[in-house]
């Protein structure tokens, strides 16, 4: 069953890179429009807090909050392990 | 500017539903921080905050959620303590390059907090360290946000054992 898509085309773009590398969205809330949960939450995994993360209806800036969904998918140690994308250091203007 | 820093809190035990406690920071306008909740009892806030400078950003910050999580007690801020991978992936050079120039600097490269097994640091110590030995392009507000964080930190242990005694603080050197 397909899941109710983000209003907000930047932050839908980033959910659907979530699931792509096994992430469950979920919707649900007010302010927060869902969450989502890592595919490795195991005793092994040690990104710990945000192994849940919760997802902004409409977050101060969406583009940012986009940016900062993928970076804790690329993040996510077992996700590396498994030969994932690993993050580059930040670049900023 | 944007400042990029996250705070890590251990939450009440009554007043510790993530639900209702995201709810409560996005009505308090807290919708720059990416909220994880995935451990229990524990709270990680991402923020990219938009501040007159890395100070007030994060004084912001902890001033929100003092206000919306009256009785959450802050575990660490960062980006603060760091190992030698870290600093390399901040710095954009290799681990064993950033190893290289710490032994053949050893008297003046920053002291660790804690050596062992697995070595830290405060990260602005390191970076203002580069910086003044010049020839790496820096990300400024990673100094910044970093240099407050530590104070926060430091301020917070600080706390934990009182004033030292002048005894003390002679025989540190």
């Amino acid at each position: 069953m397909a899941r109710t898509p983000h209003p907000k085309k930047d932050i839908e773009m980033a959910l659907r890179y979530a699931e792509w590398q096994g992430w469950r969205v979920e919707v649900g809330g007010s302010h927060a429009w869902g969450k989502i949960y890592c595919p490795y939450n195991s005793e092994v995994c040690r990104c710990g807090e945000f192994c849940i993360t919760s997802v902004w209806s409409t977050p101060k800036n969406p583009l940012q909050h986009a940016r900062a969904l993928c970076r804790v998918v690329d993040n996510c140690t077992l996700n590396q392990l498994r030969g994932g994308k690993v993050p580059q250091p930040r670049r900023e203007s | 500017m944007e400042y990029l820093f996250t705070l890590n809190y251990l939450l009440p035990a009554h007043d510790c539903d993530p639900d209702v406690l995201v709810e409560r920071l996005g009505a308090g306008g807290c919708t720059d921080a990416l909220v994880g909740t995935g451990l229990a009892g524990r709270l990680a806030l991402e923020f990219s905050r938009e501040a007159e400078s890395g100070e007030a950003a994060l004084l912001s910050a902890l001033s929100d959620i003092k206000r919306i999580i009256p009785d959450a007690r802050l575990v660490e801020a960062s980006p603060d303590f760091v190992g030698l991978s870290e600093i390399a992936d901040i710095v954009g050079v290799s681990r064993q390059n950033m190893r290289k120039l710490m032994l053949n600097h050893a008297g003046s490269f920053p002291l660790a907090i804690h050596e062992g097994s697995a070595s830290l640091w405060h990260l602005a110590e390191v970076l203002s360290w580069l910086e003044a030995r010049g020839g790496y392009a820096l990300q400024h507000p990673v100094i910044e946000v970093a240099r407050v964080a530590q104070s926060v930190n430091v301020a917070k242990e600080a706390r934990r054992v009182g004033t030292p005694s002048a005894e003390l603080v002679a025989l540190l050197g």
